[in-house]
């Protein structure tokens, strides 16, 4: 995998729409202007209902704003494609197809032919360790694997950026804790800089945050806005640096951040 | 094991007793005996009648539900896509949904005549509509995350609807498509019973099992040859229900309920 220089911006972006059960216009997010540079890994976190996940929509081109505009690699997004991967909260994985032909999905799309689709998703699962079940059916995998299947499918377009929609939301937190270093891994922690994708990250695991990212970009909600974008300085390779003295108290500062904004949400109706 | 043979020799007793009760009350021309049903097994499992009839009935059905198939799963489909569609079309769907489809025999018959085209008229009407409510349904519940990871992965919009829309929708539509094979096959039935006497023309036969029952009970007088015919049409029917389970098995292995 050979990264390249591409970075993405969100360049203010708001996002309002109509809300079925309250039938009237509800503004999810307002001006919203950030970039992920080449080779970094970025994370979103905020308060549950913040938008978090409509912003990512957004970047993905599978929403269009309502104001303002995603670039990405130097032009505009308007609908999503193979260049922008995307990873799913609840994994989307296609039941009817196995490991490998989750896999070899997006190679399919792309119109690469058998040879190829069999290389790319040989290695991938190889690479992800899920050779042994590269004929199972989603619903025979544990949440894990299904995860590592979708991280999978996902690279195997090489796309030119990772967008991840709270990706390992689902699992139990030991299983969380080894796919966090993995994740780490396989997006190039252990590597020089210029082998690294960028990466837009979104979790309401604020440890999570911290652990695996260059940069956090705290969401206030109702309407989502950038509350604050805290750099994370933790040396790389992190696999080591869990909960040293530095990431706890970067942890606590944007908790602090948090606290009232989710406290809030907590009593809220929803939308 | 025990169980077994209790159910087996509950069921002989009663074939017994019904045996028993008919030969004394000696109306035989009236009602049914298990002997007389197992003797017109032989006799007429040797004539071709029977089977012609089965396969007429059953290639009517055929015919019927692959018209009932492809109208329903377009119909759900668009009425599932498509909402001003829905709100359109869907209160004249459920109207004519209240139409028991025999009501229909007497249209079916003024335009259809007397023919196998007005029977499989009838039971494309009563298996249209399970494929249609539940193609309609499959559509509304495919998972929008599925669609959207399509995308993402460069779908194009011919591989969207294909590999990921009508996939979605299979395992459902195949419930609808299982429930209307039931549907069809009873309305056949009924619609052949209601055509009444079998038509021949010279050497071709064109009657099915309603017709063939028609003819047993009006001309032939023979009580217990209907009784082998209405076994035999639940052996069929059952085989129908089974061979349907069979192709939503094969075809959505990912979706069994």
């Amino acid at each position: 995998m050979n990264a390249t220089n591409v970075k993405l911006e969100v360049k203010s972006v708001s996002k309002s729409f109509v809300s079925p059960r309250l039938g009237k216009q509800v503004e999810a997010l307002r001006d919203i202007s950030f970039e992920v540079k080449p080779h970094e890994f970025v994370s979103i976190v905020g308060p549950s209902g913040c938008g978090k996940s409509t912003l990512l929509s957004i970047v993905a081109g599978l929403e269009t704003p309502t104001k303002g505009q995603v670039i990405f690699d130097n032009k505009v997004v308007k609908e999503p494609g193979r260049e922008i991967g995307m990873m799913f909260q609840d994994y989307a994985l296609f039941p009817w197809h196995t490991v490998r032909g989750n896999v070899e999905f997006g190679p399919v799309a792309c119109g690469l032919n058998k040879n190829e689709q069999a290389e790319i998703s040989a290695r991938l699962i190889e690479l992800v360790g899920l050779r042994d079940f590269e004929n199972s059916y989603p619903h025979e995998l544990s949440g894990g694997m299904k995860q590592r299947c979708a991280l999978a499918r996902m690279l195997a377009n090489d796309p030119k950026v990772w967008l991840m929609d709270e990706p390992l939301a689902a699992v139990d937190l030991q299983t969380r804790i080894i796919l966090q270093e993995e994740l780490l891994r396989l997006w190039g922690d252990y590597e020089s800089l210029d082998q690294r994708r960028p990466v837009l990250f979104v979790t309401h695991g604020i440890e999570e945050a911290v652990f695996l990212s260059d940069r956090v970009l705290v969401l206030g909600h109702r309407p989502g806005q950038i509350k604050e974008q805290v750099k994370v300085n933790i040396p790389r390779p992190r696999s080591n640096q869990r909960n040293t003295k530095v990431m706890l108290e970067q942890v606590k500062y944007i908790w602090d951040l948090l606290r009232t904004e989710a406290e809030e949400a907590l009593l809220e109706k929803a939308p | 094991m025990q169980k077994f043979w209790i159910r087996i020799l509950f069921i002989v007793a009663i074939l017994i007793l019904w045996e028993v009760s008919v030969i004394l009350d000696g109306r035989l021309e009236k009602f049914p005996h298990p002997v007389g049903v197992w003797e017109a097994l032989f006799r007429i499992g040797n004539e071709r009648t029977l089977w012609v009839a089965v396969t007429q009935s059953l290639t009517r059905v055929l015919i019927a539900f692959v018209i009932a198939f492809i109208l329903g799963v377009v119909f759900g489909i668009v009425l599932g896509s498509f909402t001003i569609l829905d709100r359109a079309l869907s209160p004249i769907i459920d109207a004519l949904r209240s139409i028991a489809p025999i009501a229909w025999i007497p249209m079916a018959v003024m335009w259809l005549g007397i023919t196998g085209k007005a029977a499989i008229f009838i039971v494309a009407y009563a298996a249209v509509f399970p494929i249609i409510l539940n193609t309609y349904h499959a559509v509304r519940m495919i998972d929008r995350s599925l669609i959207h990871a399509a995308r993402t992965l460069g779908a194009s919009k011919l591989l969207l609807v294909y590999d990921v829309m009508f996939k979605s929708a299979l395992p459902n539509i195949l419930v609808g498509a299982r429930i209307s094979m039931g549907f069809a096959w009873a309305s056949i039935i009924a619609a052949e019973l209601a055509m009444g006497i079998k038509i021949e023309f010279g050497s071709k036969q064109d009657f099915g099992l309603g017709q063939l029952m028609v003819n047993t009970l009006f001309i032939e007088r023979d009580i217990n040859a209907l009784v082998l015919y209405m076994l035999t049409i639940g052996v069929v029917g059952f085989g129908i229900d089974y061979f349907m389970r069979v192709v939503r098995r094969l075809s959505s292995p990912w979706a069994l309920l």
